[in-house]
């Protein structure tokens, strides 16, 4: 039985995957992952699509949204977890920014795979957006006035932040971050950020947009809880039936985006305009 | 601390975000109370220790990430080897840890950070110990903002905790566990 459910896995890997994301020129193109750093098959076989999936869809680097070492404390766990599944995308270039989640130690922002510079909440630039990687797990006011004097600086067209856990989500093991909601929201909304990643729910969901924001749960890289989607009013779309990753494309005022499930299934997709806020 | 006034000033003045988020009296930034200001200059001379563990630097290997943790936890707890609970949580600032602490469960709040504790997985079975490390295998409660909000600022080299319903400061790097308020967190 075994063999034959990874004969099967084996077939679905060879099939050619469709991409829905339009390939435009010069556009801005990543991946999500969240809740991965299992060490386990599935994350191994989620890595492998998601190489697949970069044939096709050549994304430039991978934002991780936390529990990317599950109980990372020895050096081995860092190449099992980390280095080994992702060598191929590594191999051809693919950069990976992280996220800290509450299963990471946090010396992680060390390691030169991460692209944290040592620094547990940083920012980069990738042609016209900004992204905007936090600690959720401690969000202390230090990291609120980093937040704030950054976003107030970013200029870009795009301002994107990712973290572990979720300001809203229908997974009912853990659900809307409501604390950290209250406290990063209105800085968020101040400052026109668009979109926001997280994991921490080991599903994934697709948040109608609150506030003008839209929200994207991705914690299902590696972990899955299979079922625990309540589906509240807040789902637009949700998957948890197998392990997923979201891949991202953004042109001009675009961002078109595709959930692909481990066994190459597209579970979601669609397009997002850029929305103005008032507040700009 | 004057720039940790300096700084939650700004956030709940400047930023608008204190009054804008929270704006409930408990969330108020924590007065400098001679209790605070106690406590900030014991993690001062606790930041004096010499430490002769390499400065952790990027690196691709997590052998050298792993090993300077463990090499800066050692130095750590030799130098601190007759360290005990109350070093520096003394009983007075403890007292006032305990108040503050207490006034963010107890206030309007309160459901919301005891909703935090409960999503990001609070620890049970294992009790904390003066100088001894987290254990590796254990995620990492979150610390609800209100809270961090409330209470003194930290410099980046030390953490507080939650484990259980134990209030903990932490080396963060090192992830040696400092000292500790038992029982404190409802």
């Amino acid at each position: 039985m075994r063999i034959l459910r990874y004969l099967t896995l084996f077939a679905l890997v060879l099939q050619g995957q469709d991409v829905t994301l339009p390939l435009k020129a010069n556009s801005v193109r990543f991946a999500a992952i969240g809740d991965m750093g299992t060490g386990q098959a599935a994350q191994y076989q989620v890595a492998q699509r998601m190489l697949l999936f970069h044939q096709k869809f050549p994304f430039n680097f991978v934002i991780t949204l936390g529990d990317n070492i599950y109980g990372g404390g020895s050096p081995t766990e860092l190449e099992r977890k980390f280095e080994i599944p992702y060598k191929p995308l590594l191999d051809v270039g693919v950069q990976f920014y992280a996220a800290l989640g509450n299963h990471d130690d946090t010396n992680q922002r060390f390691y030169k795979f991460f692209n944290m510079n040592g620094q547990q909440y940083y920012t980069f630039k990738k042609e016209n957006v900004r992204f905007f990687a936090l600690d959720s797990n401690y969000m202390d006011p230090k990291q609120l006035i980093w937040l704030e004097k950054e976003l107030a600086n970013a200029g870009s067209e795009w301002k994107i932040c990712f973290f572990h856990h979720p300001l809203y989500s229908s997974a009912a093991a853990h659900g809307s971050s409501t604390e950290l909601r209250t406290i990063l929201e209105p800085m968020l909304l101040k400052y026109g950020v668009q979109v926001v990643f997280a994991g921490h729910d080991h599903v994934y969901e697709r948040i109608k947009p609150q506030h003008g924001i839209y929200h994207f749960v991705e914690g299902a890289s590696g972990e899955l809880r299979v079922g625990n989607l309540r589906k509240t009013v807040l789902t637009e779309v949700g998957y948890d039936q197998d392990r997923s990753f979201l891949s991202v494309e953004i042109s001009g005022d675009e961002l078109y985006f595709q959930a692909v499930s481990r066994t190459g299934v597209t579970v979601d997709s669609g397009t997002i305009r850029r929305p103005v806020h008032e507040e700009q | 601390m004057q720039s940790d006034r300096f700084l939650k000033a700004i956030l709940a003045a400047a930023l608008g975000v204190a009054s804008i988020a929270i704006g409930a009296p408990e969330t108020v930034p924590a007065k400098e109370t001679p209790a605070f200001r106690e406590f900030n200059e014991r993690v001062r001379r606790y930041l004096k220790l010499p430490k002769s563990a390499p400065a952790l630097r990027n690196t691709k290997e997590g052998e050298e990430i792993v090993q300077r943790r463990h090499a800066l936890a050692q130095k750590i707890q030799e130098e601190r080897s007759h360290a005990k609970p109350g070093d520096i949580f003394s009983h007075k600032v403890a007292e006032e840890f305990r108040r503050v602490i207490q006034g963010a469960f107890d206030g309007p709040k309160g459901p919301n950070v005891r909703k935090t504790i409960r999503q990001g997985e609070p620890v049970a079975g294992w009790r904390p110990i003066v100088n001894a490390e987290y254990p590796d295998k254990l995620p990492l409660t979150t610390v609800p903002p209100t809270l961090l909000l409330l209470l003194p600022m930290l410099p980046p080299e030390v953490s507080y905790r939650i484990i259980g319903h134990d209030f903990v400061l932490e080396d963060t790097e090192a992830r040696v566990i400092l000292d500790l308020i038992p029982g404190i967190i409802p």
